[in-house]
């Protein structure tokens, strides 16, 4: 279905402009260091709760993850679940508050900002901080390319002109507005997620006959499950693989626990809840954050999984098939074939907001990082406004660099290993940072340091999804992987979190227990 | 067989109770809670 271009343009015009206007008010209210690092500690609670959630969800939440649920089914409803009760429930209640009370505390700025603060020593700070530019700038760039490979075909620009267009914007709006700017233009980029998502859900639901006929039409197509996926554990789109198959591995491990516990640590959103006044706001949060996931995830896996049924009447073939297969292609031909021509245009500008408001707290928080954490650890984190504009204009040129010269295999995979390596190296030290009275230092310091290694050595030389692309499993050893089935599709994170919990908690008694006998 | 809009297996079909339920309790946490912490009462 061709799109038509000048309306196209039109819309896409007024989009970055009103994105560029309110980057601009960002600015204008952006005076200190701590406007620009925190927002001015003064977010209002939808604007946290939108910003948080646009940032949560990037384009491959909705594209990637969407096409994920039209080749393996709705069982994709378990990470919305996760989404939900971890992702916000969790996240603003359990850790919010206390982040919230314990930044403000401190005086902290960022994130390892707070866990050097928290623990008294600069060194976790700095740990963090490297932690934060090692992983990181990959996660960027895989949101980059995401934006960039959709604006290329939509809008029939170049790849590099696509990137850098991108590029640009975001960081026109970063680079002068700080926070401040990046949670303006989340919310209303927010807005847009909303709306389009919804569209899609009623469109679809419309397009396969109602809820009921459309789900049982789906459950009715099981018997066309390729043979390659009944062979690994798939039983339908509409039911759950067979426990204990490597698709249930795949689901269970990497996309619900991997993806549904990884964003707990993650130092972008974990500053979200800094930028709060008052608890309250954050209690505030919660009633819009649950429903705009549920709204996100929970509609991009439904009509992921729906679009099987769609193409299957349309065209014969099921969804992968229909699209060359290529899972990542699924949702894009399924707007273009079945959407009026006014949705593709909203669509692609939900895809932007999606792919925009994540990329924007990336780069802010990058920036801060290098700024704050790592040149100027242990000082005032705040050195200048400038600085830290510097900062986030390095990290923004590395992330460009790194989008232009990596290979895409790796890149797909990224998402999914930033989230591993955030749990794995910080959840137990912050939890236990933000809750302790008296944090054990040496804990913090193992726990963060044992996690990333074995997220690191089982990323390389067991997890086959990794292992398989990296090769350096296959140089040093001369295979893909040093163990077998089921290790091979279970995730870092399952084994390197529950590892880097036990040493911070091994620490933390002794600890107590050091106090306790002076 | 005993089926939630269409869906027959339980599995599936529990995760959508618990995804929206989740996001219903979202909504009556933020509304039961909307004034409290007001203060920096944990600070």
């Amino acid at each position: 279905m061709a799109v038509d271009p000048l309306t196209t343009a039109i819309l896409v015009v007024v989009y970055v402009a009103i994105t560029l206007v309110l980057g601009y008010l960002g600015y204008k209210k952006t005076v200190h260091a701590e406007d620009y690092l925190l927002a001015g500690r003064a977010s209002h609670p939808v604007v946290i709760a939108l910003s948080y959630g646009a940032t949560f969800i990037s384009t491959s939440a909705i594209v990637g993850f969407g096409g994920v649920a039209a080749n393996l089914g709705m069982g994709m409803i378990w990470l919305t679940v996760f989404n939900i009760g971890i992702g916000i429930l969790l996240a603003f209640v359990v850790f919010g508050k206390k982040t919230r009370e314990k930044g403000a505390e401190t005086g902290a700025l960022t994130f390892p900002d707070l866990m050097g603060k928290i623990f008294h020593t600069p060194k976790l700070q700095l740990i963090s901080g490297i932690i934060i530019l090692l992983g990181m700038p990959l996660y960027t760039a895989a949101v980059l390319i995401g934006g960039a490979r959709f604006l290329e075909t939509t809008l029939s620009i170049s790849y590099t002109t696509a990137l850098l267009g991108f590029a640009v914007v975001v960081a026109m709006y970063v680079i002068y507005g700080g926070l401040i700017a990046v949670m303006y233009t989340d919310a209303f980029q927010g807005a847009i997620m909303l709306i389009g998502m919804t569209i899609l859900l009623i469109l679809t639901y419309i397009y396969v006959g109602g809820v009921t006929a459309g789900n049982s039409a789906l459950a009715a197509m099981s018997d066309m499950v390729p043979e390659a996926l009944i062979g690994q554990g798939m039983t339908g789109w509409a039911s759950m693989p067979e426990l204990g198959s490597p698709i249930w591995y795949t689901l269970i491990t990497t996309l619900v626990l991997g993806v549904g516990i990884g964003v707990l640590a993650q130092p972008q959103l974990v500053v979200r809840f800094m930028t709060a006044k008052e608890n309250r706001s954050l209690n505030r949060a919660v009633l819009v954050g649950g429903p705009f996931i549920l709204m996100m995830t929970g509609v991009a896996f439904t009509v992921g999984a729906l679009t099987n049924v769609y193409f299957y009447q349309h065209t014969g073939k099921i969804a992968v098939v229909a699209a060359g297969g290529n899972v990542d292609s699924v949702i894009p031909l399924y707007i273009n074939m079945a959407m009026p021509d006014l949705f593709v245009i909203i669509f692609m500008l939900t895809l932007l907001s999606a792919a925009m408001s994540t990329l924007s707290s990336l780069f802010h928080t990058m920036g801060s990082a290098l700024v704050c954490d790592i040149w100027g650890r242990g000082q005032k984190c705040a050195i200048s406004l400038r600085a830290n504009q510097i900062g986030c204009v390095i990290m923004m040129v590395i992330s460009v660099v790194l989008a232009l010269a990596m290979p895409e295999g790796i890149i797909a995979r990224a998402t999914a290993m930033f989230m591993g390596l955030c749990a794995s190296a910080f959840l137990p030290a912050f939890a236990v940072g933000v809750y302790a009275k008296k944090p054990s230092r040496a804990g913090a310091m193992a726990s963060m340091i044992i996690g990333a290694a074995i997220w690191f050595l089982w990323t390389v030389f067991v997890h086959t999804a990794e292992a398989k692309v990296l090769g350096i499993s296959q140089t040093l050893t001369g295979a893909v992987t040093i163990l077998g089935a089921p290790w091979t599709v279970i995730d870092p994170l399952i084994i390197a979190l529950p590892v880097s919990l036990v040493v911070m908690i091994l620490f933390q008694f002794q600890s107590r227990n050091d106090v306790k006998t002076t | 067989m005993f089926s939630v809009f269409g869906i027959t297996d339980p599995a599936i079909w529990i995760g959508y109770v618990l995804a929206i339920g989740l996001a219903l309790a979202c909504i009556i946490y933020g509304a039961v809670n909307w004034n409290k912490g007001a203060k920096d009462h944990g600070s």
